[in-house]
């Protein structure tokens, strides 16, 4: 991957974070957030980033060939809204020839609260009444992550706060959906932020960029942490037009 | 944007909208630069049919890749790609969201149109890319996985539907009765394997609608063939296999028949994945031989969901429409809808 001039200290970070139902846009470097598009509902994610993404530069003056890197959000998430976020961000890498980073979603919900003194546990709704999560603490400099990302019940979650024994803050859409039996099950704070966003993205991967931590377009992978759900649907496929079809197409 | 759409007008071609991940650069809306395909086609084997997840997550791990190679082998660089096509439905949402998105998003690094296709009709111009003399009006006979559809081809751009199926698509039908016999997938393929050893006139399964109208269906003959095999345990699979194909052939080409006549077409084409069906082929060619028309006949990777398709059906309508806005979607129902009265 060709690192040019455009990817040292100064450099320019456009950030895409559709990992859950939000649609957020950042472009930063290292004066911070430069500009940043939010929209939490409405028009779906595919709908709404490349506009989002037109707007945040025109707003922030800056043209898509001034850019250094594009960060993404790699997940966990809503799959079918992560995946739109990925495609256009590597799309973008490949066109631009660009590095890129990818950040975790749990890594995004955490940083704002990088200066608390409890275990930071962000929580995303992962559906079917499970949850992915995380866990982390403070250390000098930042955040540590202190227990890997994984996905389960919310009763799962519950038990492994209670494992802890500590103060702990939860935080994330995922927190706000199951707020009473996470707080029934074990004391604990939850934070008013909802969903990750693209400003904490583009200030996590300009630390990164400092430290050359980027990969090619093509290395930048989703984190699902669930197998695909592998029923075919033959009706809504044969509605939806598609198929394995016999010979298909 | 204003574009200038003629015979240098070079489109790149996306396509994810169902288990092909495909790229291709067309130039002047007929002249097949690059053509890459990536078939899913043994992730989705061992399950029976296009698992849409599995399908999805494939998409975003190959598109890159794909469009890569694409422009390599073309030979082109960036800056003289003129606009970015893209199949926008019918699909499986999931799947069409990563080619759109990386569409979209490629034509705003590269500050070109973007153009969203719907696949129906891009697999029109199938035949049309390989035989640029075509002499329409033709009717295409649409025939994959996931629709059957009679069509009038008057010019570019300009068509009507005339017939299509009530039930199951013929590529369906295959799939099903390939899984029935226990031949595995994709169905097509299978079926047709098989029916080289069998005898076509052992068994004389139904043919819906046969003597009238134009629509098709095709959810009796499925059905006749489950009976059939459930009332005689010891039939032979070939025979089993070669009749059901024949009766599909049949239809389809009584069907096809019957609207060149009513349209007073010139030709005959065909399209969509059931058209790479060596039997369907013969009987068009016999066909169009005895009614006096031209028949059109795509390659087989033609046939198949490829992205020259969409690059060429991009170009006919940046054309007509110009481009399409950035706040498109994935439509997963999209329909083939007549540009003029029926
Ligand atoms: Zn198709």
């Amino acid at each position: 991957m060709c690192a040019g001039e455009r990817t040292g200290h100064n450099v320019l970070i456009l950030g895409i974070e559709t990992a859950t139902q939000q649609v957020s846009v950042a472009i930063g470097g290292h004066e911070g957030v430069l500009g940043l598009f939010e929209v939490a509902r409405g028009r779906r994610h595919a709908e709404t980033l490349i506009p989002a993404i037109e707007f945040v530069c025109r707003q922030a003056d800056i043209t898509l060939d001034e850019l250094g890197l594009v960060a993404v959000d790699v997940g966990p998430g809503l799959f079918t809204g992560m995946r739109v976020g990925l495609a256009a961000a590597k799309a973008l890498g490949q066109a631009l020839r660009v590095p890129m980073i990818g950040i975790s979603s749990l890594d995004l919900l955490a940083f704002p609260h990088r200066r608390s003194d409890r275990v930071v546990v962000p929580v995303i709704d992962a559906r079917k009444g499970e949850v992915f999560y995380a866990m982390y603490r403070q250390v000098p400099g930042g955040l540590q992550q202190v227990a890997a990302p994984r996905v389960g019940p919310v009763e799962e979650l519950v038990a492994d706060l209670l494992a802890r024994s500590q103060d702990v803050l939860c935080t994330g859409v995922g927190a706000h959906r199951y707020r009473e039996q996470i707080i029934d099950g074990f004391h604990c704070e939850i934070a008013d932020t909802a969903f990750p966003s693209a400003g904490p993205l583009v200030q996590l991967a300009h630390a990164r960029a400092l430290r050359e931590e980027w990969v090619s377009p093509a290395d930048i992978c989703p984190v699902y942490l669930r197998a695909p759900d592998a029923r075919i649907n033959w009706a809504t496929r044969a509605r939806a037009g598609t198929g394995g079809g016999a010979h298909r197409a | 944007m204003n574009v200038d759409v003629d015979g240098d007008t070079l489109i790149l071609g996306i396509e994810t909208s169902c288990d092909e991940t495909a790229a291709a650069l067309v130039m002047g809306g007929s002249d097949i630069v690059s053509t890459v395909v990536s078939s899913q086609v043994e992730l989705h084997a061992s399950f029976g049919g296009v698992v849409p997840e599995i399908a999805s997550r494939a998409h975003l791990e190959l598109l890159n890749p794909v469009i890569a190679r694409a422009m390599v082998e073309a030979g082109v660089r960036d800056d003289r790609i003129d606009a970015v096509a893209c199949t926008i439905g019918p699909g499986l949402v999931g799947a069409l969201l990563v080619g759109v998105s990386a569409a979209k998003a490629l034509a705003l690094a590269w500050d070109v149109p973007f153009v969203g296709v719907n696949h129906l009709e891009a697999h029109l111009y199938a035949a049309m890319l390989e035989d640029p003399s075509v002499e329409l009006p033709v009717v295409v006979l649409l025939a994959s996985g996931g629709h059957t559809l009679l069509v009038e081809m008057r010019e570019p751009g300009r068509y009507r539907l005339l017939g299509q199926t009530i039930d199951d698509a013929a590529g369906e039908a295959f799939d099903k009765v390939a899984r029935f016999l226990g031949l595995g997938y994709p169905g097509g393929p299978a079926v047709e394997q098989v029916a080289h050893e069998g005898d076509p006139a052992a068994i004389a399964f139904p043919r819906a609608m046969r003597n009238e109208g134009l629509d098709v269906s095709f959810s009796g003959l499925k059905t006749a063939v489950l009976n059939h095999v459930r009332d005689h345990p010891d039939v032979d699979t070939a025979d089993v296999a070669a009749s059901f194909q024949a009766a599909v052939v049949d239809v389809l080409v009584v069907k096809a028949r019957r609207a060149a006549a009513e349209v007073d077409a010139k030709g005959l084409a065909l399209g969509g994945g059931v058209a790479a069906n060596s039997a369907l082929r013969e009987a068009v060619l016999d066909a169009c031989m005895a009614d006096g028309l031209r028949a059109y006949l795509p390659s087989r990777s033609m046939c198949t969901d490829n992205a020259a398709m969409i690059a060429a059906a991009g170009w006919h309508r940046l054309r007509l429409d110009g481009p399409s806005p950035l706040d498109t979607g994935a439509y997963p129902n999209l329909r083939l809808t007549s540009t003029e009265p029926t």
